[in-house]
Protein backbone atom coordinates (compact mmCIF):
# COMPACT_ATOMS: atom_id res chain seq x y z
CA UNK A 1 0.00 0.00 0.00
CA UNK A 2 2.76 2.37 0.94
CA UNK A 3 4.48 1.56 -2.32
CA UNK A 4 1.28 2.29 -4.22
CA UNK A 5 0.89 5.67 -2.55
CA UNK A 6 4.51 6.58 -3.18
CA UNK A 7 4.37 5.51 -6.80
CA UNK A 8 1.10 7.37 -7.35
CA UNK A 9 2.30 10.60 -5.79
CA UNK A 10 5.57 10.44 -7.68
CA UNK A 11 3.68 9.65 -10.86
CA UNK A 12 1.49 12.69 -10.43
CA UNK A 13 4.49 14.93 -9.82
CA UNK A 14 6.38 13.56 -12.79
CA UNK A 15 3.19 13.72 -14.84
CA UNK A 16 2.61 17.35 -13.95
CA UNK A 17 5.99 18.27 -15.40
CA UNK A 18 5.25 16.24 -18.54
CA UNK A 19 1.91 18.03 -18.66
CA UNK A 20 3.61 21.42 -18.39
CA UNK A 21 5.82 20.52 -21.31
CA UNK A 22 2.92 19.10 -23.30
CA UNK A 23 1.06 22.36 -22.71
CA UNK A 24 3.81 24.28 -24.45
CA UNK A 25 3.41 22.10 -27.55
CA UNK A 26 -0.36 22.60 -27.42
CA UNK A 27 0.01 26.37 -27.03
CA UNK A 28 2.14 26.54 -30.15
CA UNK A 29 0.11 24.04 -32.12
CA UNK A 30 -3.10 25.92 -31.41
CA UNK A 31 -1.59 29.25 -32.38
CA UNK A 32 0.33 28.28 -35.49
CA UNK A 33 -0.50 24.62 -36.33
CA UNK A 34 3.16 23.87 -36.00
CA UNK A 35 4.71 21.20 -33.81
CA UNK A 36 7.76 22.73 -32.27
CA UNK A 37 10.44 20.05 -32.09
CA UNK A 38 12.83 22.69 -30.76
CA UNK A 39 10.80 23.29 -27.60
CA UNK A 40 12.86 20.96 -25.39
CA UNK A 41 16.16 22.42 -26.57
CA UNK A 42 14.89 25.96 -25.97
CA UNK A 43 13.87 24.95 -22.44
CA UNK A 44 17.26 23.32 -21.88
CA UNK A 45 18.98 26.54 -22.96
CA UNK A 46 16.93 28.57 -20.48
CA UNK A 47 17.77 26.08 -17.75
CA UNK A 48 21.47 26.52 -18.53
CA UNK A 49 21.11 30.28 -18.31
CA UNK A 50 19.50 29.70 -14.92
CA UNK A 51 22.33 27.42 -13.87
CA UNK A 52 24.94 30.03 -14.84
CA UNK A 53 23.02 32.64 -12.86
CA UNK A 54 22.84 30.35 -9.83
CA UNK A 55 26.57 29.65 -10.03
CA UNK A 56 27.37 33.36 -10.09
CA UNK A 57 24.85 34.64 -7.55
CA UNK A 58 24.25 31.56 -5.41
CA UNK A 59 20.53 32.24 -5.63
CA UNK A 60 18.25 29.51 -6.96
CA UNK A 61 15.36 31.93 -7.20
CA UNK A 62 17.21 34.46 -9.29
CA UNK A 63 18.10 31.62 -11.64
CA UNK A 64 14.45 30.55 -11.68
CA UNK A 65 13.36 34.04 -12.76
CA UNK A 66 16.13 34.23 -15.38
CA UNK A 67 14.91 30.94 -16.84
CA UNK A 68 11.31 32.13 -17.14
CA UNK A 69 12.21 35.51 -18.60
CA UNK A 70 14.73 34.06 -21.04
CA UNK A 71 12.22 31.37 -22.04
CA UNK A 72 9.66 34.05 -22.83
CA UNK A 73 12.16 36.04 -24.91
CA UNK A 74 13.58 33.01 -26.72
CA UNK A 75 10.09 31.78 -27.60
CA UNK A 76 9.03 35.15 -28.96
CA UNK A 77 12.23 35.75 -30.91
CA UNK A 78 12.25 32.26 -32.44
CA UNK A 79 8.70 32.82 -33.72
CA UNK A 80 9.28 36.33 -34.95
CA UNK A 81 12.64 35.81 -36.59
CA UNK A 82 12.63 32.19 -37.75
CA UNK A 83 9.21 30.53 -37.67
CA UNK A 84 7.27 33.51 -39.11
CA UNK A 85 8.89 32.82 -42.47
CA UNK A 86 7.60 29.26 -42.71
CA UNK A 87 4.17 29.67 -41.11
CA UNK A 88 2.44 29.94 -44.47
CA UNK A 89 4.47 27.47 -46.51
CA UNK A 90 4.15 23.69 -46.70
CA UNK A 91 4.02 21.97 -43.30
CA UNK A 92 7.26 20.13 -43.89
CA UNK A 93 9.14 23.45 -43.98
CA UNK A 94 8.06 24.23 -40.45
CA UNK A 95 8.99 20.74 -39.27
CA UNK A 96 12.50 21.05 -40.69
CA UNK A 97 12.92 24.55 -39.29
CA UNK A 98 11.91 23.54 -35.75
CA UNK A 99 14.25 20.55 -35.98
CA UNK A 100 16.90 23.08 -36.93
CA UNK A 101 16.04 25.11 -33.84
CA UNK A 102 16.48 21.93 -31.79
CA UNK A 103 19.90 21.15 -33.25
CA UNK A 104 20.96 24.80 -33.05
CA UNK A 105 20.20 25.24 -29.36
CA UNK A 106 21.80 21.95 -28.36
CA UNK A 107 24.93 22.91 -30.30
CA UNK A 108 24.97 26.42 -28.87
CA UNK A 109 24.62 25.10 -25.33
CA UNK A 110 27.45 22.63 -25.88
CA UNK A 111 29.70 25.43 -27.13
CA UNK A 112 28.80 27.93 -24.41
CA UNK A 113 28.33 25.71 -21.38
CA UNK A 114 30.30 22.58 -22.26
CA UNK A 115 29.10 19.17 -23.27
CA UNK A 116 29.44 17.69 -19.81
CA UNK A 117 27.11 16.59 -17.06
CA UNK A 118 26.66 19.11 -14.25
CA UNK A 119 24.57 19.15 -11.09
CA UNK A 120 21.63 21.55 -10.94
CA UNK A 121 20.81 22.72 -7.40
CA UNK A 122 17.42 22.11 -5.82
CA UNK A 123 15.42 24.85 -4.12
CA UNK A 124 14.47 22.70 -1.14
CA UNK A 125 15.61 19.47 0.45
CA UNK A 126 15.77 16.41 -1.76
CA UNK A 127 15.44 14.01 1.17
CA UNK A 128 12.15 12.14 1.26
CA UNK A 129 9.64 12.23 4.13
CA UNK A 130 9.33 9.17 6.35
CA UNK A 131 5.78 8.23 5.42
CA UNK A 132 6.03 8.65 1.67
CA UNK A 133 9.13 8.76 -0.46
CA UNK A 134 8.62 12.21 -1.87
CA UNK A 135 10.72 15.27 -1.19
CA UNK A 136 9.95 18.91 -0.43
CA UNK A 137 11.43 19.76 -3.84
CA UNK A 138 8.93 17.38 -5.45
CA UNK A 139 6.10 19.19 -3.72
CA UNK A 140 7.50 22.51 -4.90
CA UNK A 141 7.51 21.20 -8.48
CA UNK A 142 3.88 20.16 -8.27
CA UNK A 143 2.81 23.50 -6.78
CA UNK A 144 4.80 25.48 -9.35
CA UNK A 145 3.13 23.62 -12.22
CA UNK A 146 -0.31 24.01 -10.68
CA UNK A 147 0.16 27.75 -10.22
CA UNK A 148 1.43 28.14 -13.79
CA UNK A 149 -1.50 26.16 -15.15
CA UNK A 150 -3.91 28.24 -13.10
CA UNK A 151 -2.44 31.45 -14.48
CA UNK A 152 -2.66 30.10 -18.01
CA UNK A 153 -6.29 29.15 -17.48
CA UNK A 154 -7.13 32.61 -16.14
CA UNK A 155 -5.31 34.25 -19.04
CA UNK A 156 -7.08 32.22 -21.71
CA UNK A 157 -10.57 31.97 -20.23
CA UNK A 158 -11.04 35.24 -18.40
CA UNK A 159 -9.05 37.98 -20.07
CA UNK A 160 -9.51 39.94 -23.26
CA UNK A 161 -5.95 39.11 -24.29
CA UNK A 162 -6.65 35.40 -23.89
CA UNK A 163 -9.83 35.70 -25.91
CA UNK A 164 -7.90 37.43 -28.68
CA UNK A 165 -5.25 34.69 -28.61
CA UNK A 166 -7.92 32.01 -28.94
CA UNK A 167 -9.65 33.92 -31.72
CA UNK A 168 -6.35 34.28 -33.58
CA UNK A 169 -5.73 30.55 -33.19
CA UNK A 170 -9.13 29.36 -34.38
CA UNK A 171 -10.16 31.93 -36.96
CA UNK A 172 -7.26 34.00 -38.23
CA UNK A 173 -9.11 35.89 -40.92
CA UNK A 174 -12.19 36.62 -38.84
CA UNK A 175 -10.00 37.68 -35.93
CA UNK A 176 -8.16 40.14 -38.14
CA UNK A 177 -11.44 41.58 -39.40
CA UNK A 178 -12.46 42.08 -35.78
CA UNK A 179 -9.27 44.02 -35.13
CA UNK A 180 -7.17 41.37 -33.39
CA UNK A 181 -3.48 41.80 -34.17
CA UNK A 182 -2.97 38.20 -35.13
CA UNK A 183 0.78 38.42 -35.70
CA UNK A 184 1.36 39.75 -32.19
CA UNK A 185 -0.89 37.06 -30.74
CA UNK A 186 1.15 34.33 -32.46
CA UNK A 187 4.39 35.80 -31.13
CA UNK A 188 2.87 36.02 -27.67
CA UNK A 189 1.71 32.40 -27.92
CA UNK A 190 5.24 31.27 -28.70
CA UNK A 191 6.67 33.47 -25.95
CA UNK A 192 4.29 32.01 -23.37
CA UNK A 193 5.13 28.52 -24.59
CA UNK A 194 8.81 29.37 -24.26
CA UNK A 195 8.26 30.52 -20.68
CA UNK A 196 6.23 27.44 -19.78
CA UNK A 197 8.84 25.22 -21.41
CA UNK A 198 11.58 26.93 -19.42
CA UNK A 199 9.59 26.26 -16.24
CA UNK A 200 9.37 22.57 -17.12
CA UNK A 201 13.08 22.61 -17.99
CA UNK A 202 14.12 24.08 -14.65
CA UNK A 203 11.81 21.83 -12.66
CA UNK A 204 13.16 18.70 -14.37
CA UNK A 205 16.70 19.93 -13.79
CA UNK A 206 16.29 20.89 -10.14
CA UNK A 207 18.19 18.45 -7.96
CA UNK A 208 19.22 16.42 -10.99
CA UNK A 209 22.13 16.25 -13.44
CA UNK A 210 21.92 18.34 -16.59
CA UNK A 211 23.66 18.14 -19.94
CA UNK A 212 22.71 19.75 -23.27
CA UNK A 213 20.56 16.70 -24.03
CA UNK A 214 18.90 16.21 -20.65
CA UNK A 215 15.50 17.34 -21.94
CA UNK A 216 15.33 14.74 -24.71
CA UNK A 217 13.47 12.16 -22.61
CA UNK A 218 11.03 14.79 -21.36
CA UNK A 219 10.41 15.89 -24.94
CA UNK A 220 9.41 12.36 -25.88
CA UNK A 221 7.00 11.97 -22.98
CA UNK A 222 5.66 15.53 -23.29
CA UNK A 223 5.12 14.99 -26.98
CA UNK A 224 3.26 11.73 -26.43
CA UNK A 225 1.17 13.43 -23.73
CA UNK A 226 0.22 16.24 -26.12
CA UNK A 227 -0.71 13.83 -28.90
CA UNK A 228 -2.75 11.70 -26.48
CA UNK A 229 -4.73 14.78 -25.56
CA UNK A 230 -5.36 15.70 -29.18
CA UNK A 231 -2.62 18.34 -29.63
CA UNK A 232 -5.01 21.26 -29.32
CA UNK A 233 -6.58 20.67 -25.93
CA UNK A 234 -5.12 22.07 -22.71
CA UNK A 235 -7.12 19.59 -20.63
CA UNK A 236 -5.96 16.79 -22.91
CA UNK A 237 -2.32 17.74 -22.41
CA UNK A 238 -2.71 17.67 -18.63
CA UNK A 239 -4.52 14.33 -18.65
CA UNK A 240 -1.99 12.94 -21.13
CA UNK A 241 0.87 14.14 -18.93
CA UNK A 242 -0.59 12.53 -15.81
CA UNK A 243 -1.29 9.23 -17.62
CA UNK A 244 2.33 9.09 -18.77
CA UNK A 245 3.71 10.11 -15.38
CA UNK A 246 1.75 7.37 -13.63
CA UNK A 247 2.66 4.83 -16.31
CA UNK A 248 6.27 5.76 -15.77
CA UNK A 249 6.30 5.17 -12.03
CA UNK A 250 3.97 2.14 -12.04
CA UNK A 251 5.90 0.32 -14.74
CA UNK A 252 9.20 1.18 -13.12
CA UNK A 253 7.94 0.23 -9.65
CA UNK A 254 5.87 -2.88 -10.23
CA UNK A 255 7.40 -4.58 -13.24
CA UNK A 256 10.64 -6.43 -12.89
CA UNK A 257 13.38 -4.42 -14.61
CA UNK A 258 10.51 -2.07 -15.40
CA UNK A 259 12.55 1.10 -15.77
CA UNK A 260 13.86 -0.24 -19.08
CA UNK A 261 10.29 -0.76 -20.28
CA UNK A 262 8.98 2.73 -19.47
CA UNK A 263 9.46 4.13 -22.97
CA UNK A 264 7.91 1.02 -24.48
CA UNK A 265 4.86 1.42 -22.25
CA UNK A 266 4.46 5.03 -23.40
CA UNK A 267 4.59 3.85 -27.00
CA UNK A 268 2.00 1.15 -26.29
CA UNK A 269 -0.38 3.71 -24.77
CA UNK A 270 0.14 6.08 -27.67
CA UNK A 271 -0.63 3.40 -30.24
CA UNK A 272 -3.68 2.15 -28.33
CA UNK A 273 -5.19 5.62 -27.99
CA UNK A 274 -4.51 6.57 -31.57
CA UNK A 275 -6.07 3.30 -32.78
CA UNK A 276 -9.23 3.95 -30.80
CA UNK A 277 -9.44 7.73 -31.16
CA UNK A 278 -7.20 8.94 -34.00
CA UNK A 279 -7.76 12.61 -33.18
CA UNK A 280 -6.70 12.14 -29.56
CA UNK A 281 -8.71 11.98 -26.36
CA UNK A 282 -9.75 15.61 -26.06
CA UNK A 283 -9.44 17.20 -29.47
CA UNK A 284 -11.65 20.27 -29.43
CA UNK A 285 -11.53 21.08 -33.12
CA UNK A 286 -14.89 20.95 -34.79
CA UNK A 287 -15.56 20.42 -38.43
CA UNK A 288 -16.09 23.79 -40.03
CA UNK A 289 -19.34 24.26 -41.87
CA UNK A 290 -19.45 26.72 -44.69
CA UNK B 1 -18.75 57.97 -46.31
CA UNK B 2 -16.97 55.27 -48.33
CA UNK B 3 -15.57 56.00 -51.79
CA UNK B 4 -14.14 53.32 -54.04
CA UNK B 5 -12.20 54.78 -56.97
CA UNK B 6 -10.86 52.94 -60.03
CA UNK B 7 -10.28 49.81 -57.99
CA UNK B 8 -8.38 47.04 -59.75
CA UNK B 9 -7.92 43.64 -58.10
CA UNK B 10 -6.13 40.85 -59.88
CA UNK B 11 -5.21 37.28 -59.05
CA UNK B 12 -2.20 36.70 -61.27
CA UNK B 13 -3.23 37.62 -64.82
CA UNK B 14 -6.96 37.41 -64.05
CA UNK B 15 -8.61 40.68 -63.19
CA UNK B 16 -11.38 40.19 -60.62
CA UNK B 17 -12.17 43.91 -60.52
CA UNK B 18 -11.34 46.20 -63.40
CA UNK B 19 -11.65 49.88 -62.55
CA UNK B 20 -14.62 49.85 -60.21
CA UNK B 21 -16.12 53.10 -58.88
CA UNK B 22 -18.70 52.93 -56.10
CA UNK B 23 -19.85 55.53 -53.62
CA UNK B 24 -21.46 54.45 -50.36
CA UNK B 25 -23.14 57.41 -48.68
CA UNK B 26 -24.00 57.82 -45.01
CA UNK B 27 -27.42 56.56 -44.00
CA UNK B 28 -27.90 54.58 -47.21
CA UNK B 29 -27.71 50.96 -48.27
CA UNK B 30 -25.75 50.37 -51.44
CA UNK B 31 -26.31 46.92 -52.90
CA UNK B 32 -23.77 45.35 -55.24
CA UNK B 33 -25.39 42.72 -57.41
CA UNK B 34 -24.18 40.27 -59.97
CA UNK B 35 -23.70 36.62 -60.77
CA UNK B 36 -21.12 34.29 -59.28
CA UNK B 37 -17.65 35.43 -60.28
CA UNK B 38 -18.74 38.99 -61.00
CA UNK B 39 -16.20 40.18 -58.41
CA UNK B 40 -18.55 40.95 -55.54
CA UNK B 41 -16.62 39.18 -52.81
CA UNK B 42 -13.29 40.45 -54.17
CA UNK B 43 -14.69 43.94 -53.87
CA UNK B 44 -15.45 43.62 -50.15
CA UNK B 45 -12.23 41.75 -49.45
CA UNK B 46 -10.13 44.44 -51.05
CA UNK B 47 -12.04 47.24 -49.33
CA UNK B 48 -11.30 45.73 -45.93
CA UNK B 49 -7.72 44.92 -46.91
CA UNK B 50 -7.89 41.11 -46.92
CA UNK B 51 -6.89 41.24 -50.58
CA UNK B 52 -4.38 43.80 -51.79
CA UNK B 53 -5.62 45.88 -54.67
CA UNK B 54 -3.40 46.40 -57.70
CA UNK B 55 -4.40 50.01 -58.15
CA UNK B 56 -7.12 52.44 -57.23
CA UNK B 57 -8.14 54.14 -54.03
CA UNK B 58 -10.45 53.51 -51.10
CA UNK B 59 -11.46 56.52 -49.05
CA UNK B 60 -13.22 56.39 -45.70
CA UNK B 61 -14.58 59.81 -44.76
CA UNK B 62 -12.05 61.32 -47.11
CA UNK B 63 -9.09 59.45 -45.58
CA UNK B 64 -7.16 57.11 -47.83
CA UNK B 65 -7.30 53.62 -46.28
CA UNK B 66 -6.17 51.72 -49.37
CA UNK B 67 -3.03 50.12 -47.94
CA UNK B 68 -3.98 50.04 -44.26
CA UNK B 69 -3.66 46.65 -42.54
CA UNK B 70 -6.88 44.67 -42.04
CA UNK B 71 -6.54 44.86 -38.26
CA UNK B 72 -6.93 48.64 -38.34
CA UNK B 73 -10.25 48.68 -40.16
CA UNK B 74 -12.41 48.13 -37.08
CA UNK B 75 -10.61 50.93 -35.29
CA UNK B 76 -11.22 53.20 -38.29
CA UNK B 77 -14.93 52.44 -38.15
CA UNK B 78 -15.41 49.71 -40.74
CA UNK B 79 -16.90 46.30 -39.99
CA UNK B 80 -16.85 43.44 -42.50
CA UNK B 81 -19.13 40.42 -42.20
CA UNK B 82 -17.46 37.86 -44.45
CA UNK B 83 -19.20 35.38 -46.69
CA UNK B 84 -20.08 32.04 -45.14
CA UNK B 85 -20.90 33.21 -41.63
CA UNK B 86 -17.63 34.14 -40.02
CA UNK B 87 -18.36 32.76 -36.58
CA UNK B 88 -15.43 31.35 -34.67
CA UNK B 89 -16.99 27.96 -34.08
CA UNK B 90 -14.66 26.93 -31.24
CA UNK B 91 -15.68 29.91 -29.09
CA UNK B 92 -18.99 30.40 -27.30
CA UNK B 93 -21.70 32.75 -28.53
CA UNK B 94 -20.81 35.21 -25.78
CA UNK B 95 -17.10 35.09 -26.60
CA UNK B 96 -17.83 35.78 -30.26
CA UNK B 97 -19.82 38.83 -29.25
CA UNK B 98 -17.16 40.01 -26.84
CA UNK B 99 -14.65 39.91 -29.69
CA UNK B 100 -16.92 42.22 -31.65
CA UNK B 101 -16.90 44.76 -28.86
CA UNK B 102 -13.15 44.70 -28.18
CA UNK B 103 -12.33 47.68 -30.32
CA UNK B 104 -15.61 49.48 -29.99
CA UNK B 105 -15.24 53.15 -30.65
CA UNK B 106 -16.24 54.50 -27.25
CA UNK B 107 -18.96 53.27 -24.95
CA UNK B 108 -19.43 50.20 -22.82
CA UNK B 109 -19.51 46.96 -24.81
CA UNK B 110 -21.07 44.80 -22.08
CA UNK B 111 -24.25 46.80 -22.12
CA UNK B 112 -24.38 46.62 -25.90
CA UNK B 113 -23.96 42.84 -25.82
CA UNK B 114 -27.15 42.67 -23.78
CA UNK B 115 -28.70 44.81 -26.50
CA UNK B 116 -27.74 42.23 -29.14
CA UNK B 117 -29.39 39.49 -27.05
CA UNK B 118 -32.56 41.54 -26.95
CA UNK B 119 -32.44 42.03 -30.69
CA UNK B 120 -31.79 38.34 -31.36
CA UNK B 121 -33.54 36.31 -28.65
CA UNK B 122 -32.35 32.94 -30.06
CA UNK B 123 -28.80 33.94 -29.13
CA UNK B 124 -29.81 34.85 -25.58
CA UNK B 125 -30.61 31.26 -24.60
CA UNK B 126 -27.34 30.01 -26.12
CA UNK B 127 -24.85 32.43 -24.57
CA UNK B 128 -22.53 29.82 -23.11
CA UNK B 129 -22.94 27.33 -25.94
CA UNK B 130 -20.23 26.77 -28.47
CA UNK B 131 -20.98 28.70 -31.67
CA UNK B 132 -20.77 25.55 -33.78
CA UNK B 133 -24.07 24.38 -32.28
CA UNK B 134 -25.94 27.30 -33.88
CA UNK B 135 -28.15 26.99 -36.95
CA UNK B 136 -27.37 28.94 -40.12
CA UNK B 137 -29.81 31.71 -39.25
CA UNK B 138 -28.48 32.01 -35.71
CA UNK B 139 -24.94 32.20 -37.05
CA UNK B 140 -25.95 35.05 -39.32
CA UNK B 141 -27.56 36.83 -36.38
CA UNK B 142 -24.40 36.29 -34.38
CA UNK B 143 -22.06 37.74 -37.03
CA UNK B 144 -24.28 40.71 -37.77
CA UNK B 145 -24.70 41.40 -34.06
CA UNK B 146 -20.97 41.01 -33.56
CA UNK B 147 -20.13 43.42 -36.38
CA UNK B 148 -22.51 46.05 -35.01
CA UNK B 149 -20.89 45.84 -31.56
CA UNK B 150 -17.87 47.63 -32.99
CA UNK B 151 -20.20 50.57 -33.63
CA UNK B 152 -19.03 50.91 -37.23
CA UNK B 153 -19.63 53.84 -39.55
CA UNK B 154 -19.51 51.52 -42.54
CA UNK B 155 -20.78 47.95 -42.59
CA UNK B 156 -19.73 45.54 -45.33
CA UNK B 157 -22.13 42.61 -45.67
CA UNK B 158 -21.19 39.68 -47.88
CA UNK B 159 -24.11 37.50 -49.02
CA UNK B 160 -26.06 37.59 -45.75
CA UNK B 161 -28.97 35.71 -47.34
CA UNK B 162 -26.90 32.75 -48.50
CA UNK B 163 -28.57 29.50 -47.47
CA UNK B 164 -31.09 31.14 -45.14
CA UNK B 165 -34.86 30.76 -44.98
CA UNK B 166 -36.68 33.77 -46.50
CA UNK B 167 -38.21 34.62 -43.13
CA UNK B 168 -34.79 34.99 -41.52
CA UNK B 169 -33.38 36.91 -44.50
CA UNK B 170 -36.28 39.28 -44.12
CA UNK B 171 -35.67 39.67 -40.39
CA UNK B 172 -32.00 40.49 -40.87
CA UNK B 173 -32.62 42.86 -43.77
CA UNK B 174 -35.30 44.70 -41.79
CA UNK B 175 -32.92 45.07 -38.89
CA UNK B 176 -30.18 46.48 -41.11
CA UNK B 177 -32.62 48.88 -42.75
CA UNK B 178 -33.82 50.13 -39.35
CA UNK B 179 -30.27 50.62 -38.17
CA UNK B 180 -29.32 52.57 -41.26
CA UNK B 181 -32.32 54.83 -40.86
CA UNK B 182 -31.84 55.41 -37.16
CA UNK B 183 -28.03 55.69 -36.90
CA UNK B 184 -26.85 56.91 -40.29
CA UNK B 185 -24.77 53.78 -40.82
CA UNK B 186 -23.48 53.32 -44.38
CA UNK B 187 -23.95 49.79 -45.70
CA UNK B 188 -22.26 48.14 -48.65
CA UNK B 189 -24.26 44.98 -49.26
CA UNK B 190 -23.15 42.30 -51.66
CA UNK B 191 -25.89 39.94 -52.76
CA UNK B 192 -26.66 37.30 -55.32
CA UNK B 193 -30.29 37.44 -54.25
CA UNK B 194 -30.90 40.65 -56.19
CA UNK B 195 -34.63 40.82 -55.59
CA UNK B 196 -34.41 40.85 -51.80
CA UNK B 197 -31.40 43.14 -51.82
CA UNK B 198 -33.04 45.75 -54.05
CA UNK B 199 -36.03 45.56 -51.74
CA UNK B 200 -34.09 47.23 -48.93
CA UNK B 201 -31.32 49.07 -50.79
CA UNK B 202 -31.31 52.74 -51.77
CA UNK B 203 -28.84 52.33 -54.60
CA UNK B 204 -27.95 49.31 -56.70
CA UNK B 205 -24.69 48.64 -58.49
CA UNK B 206 -24.60 45.84 -61.05
CA UNK B 207 -21.26 44.16 -61.48
CA UNK B 208 -20.37 41.90 -64.38
CA UNK B 209 -16.95 40.31 -64.94
CA UNK B 210 -15.27 42.87 -62.71
CA UNK B 211 -16.85 45.94 -64.27
CA UNK B 212 -19.74 48.13 -63.20
CA UNK B 213 -22.45 47.86 -65.85
CA UNK B 214 -25.12 49.91 -64.10
CA UNK B 215 -25.49 52.20 -61.09
CA UNK B 216 -28.86 53.66 -60.22
CA UNK B 217 -31.60 54.00 -57.63
CA UNK B 218 -32.83 50.60 -56.54
CA UNK B 219 -36.33 51.35 -57.78
CA UNK B 220 -35.03 52.25 -61.24
CA UNK B 221 -33.05 49.01 -61.48
CA UNK B 222 -36.06 46.95 -60.45
CA UNK B 223 -38.09 48.62 -63.19
CA UNK B 224 -35.47 47.96 -65.88
CA UNK B 225 -36.66 44.66 -67.27
CA UNK B 226 -33.84 44.22 -69.76
CA UNK B 227 -31.16 44.69 -67.12
CA UNK B 228 -32.94 42.40 -64.72
CA UNK B 229 -33.09 39.61 -67.25
CA UNK B 230 -29.52 40.10 -68.42
CA UNK B 231 -27.72 40.32 -65.09
CA UNK B 232 -29.99 39.86 -62.11
CA UNK B 233 -31.91 36.72 -62.95
CA UNK B 234 -35.41 37.79 -62.02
Amino acid sequence: MQQFVTLTVNGIILGSVFAAFALTLVLIYRATRIINFGQGAMAMFSAYLALETIKRTDSYWLGFVVALVSGFIIGGVVERVIVRRVETGPELNAVIVTLGVFVGFVALASILFGNTIEGFPAPFSVRGFEAVAITPTDIFKLIAVLIAMGLLLVLFQFTSLGLQMRAAAFGQEVARLLGVRVGQMLTLGWALAGMFGALAGVLIASGAPVSPTYMDAVVVFGFVAAVLGGLDSFVGAVVGGLVLGLTNTYVAGYVERGSALVTLAALAILITVLLLRPSGLFSSSVARKV
Amino acid sequence: MLEIKDLVVAYGPVKALDGVNISVPKGKITAVLGANGAGKTSLLRSVSGLVKSRSGQILLEGTDITRKPVENMVRLGMAHVPEGRGVIAELTVEENLRLGGLFRRGGDADEQIEGVYKQFPPLDSRRKRSAHTLSGGERQMLVVGRALLAKPKVLLLDEPSLGLAPLIVNQIFTLVRDLVDSTGLAVLLVEQNAKSALGIADTGVVLNLGKVVATDDASVLVADEQLRHAYLGF
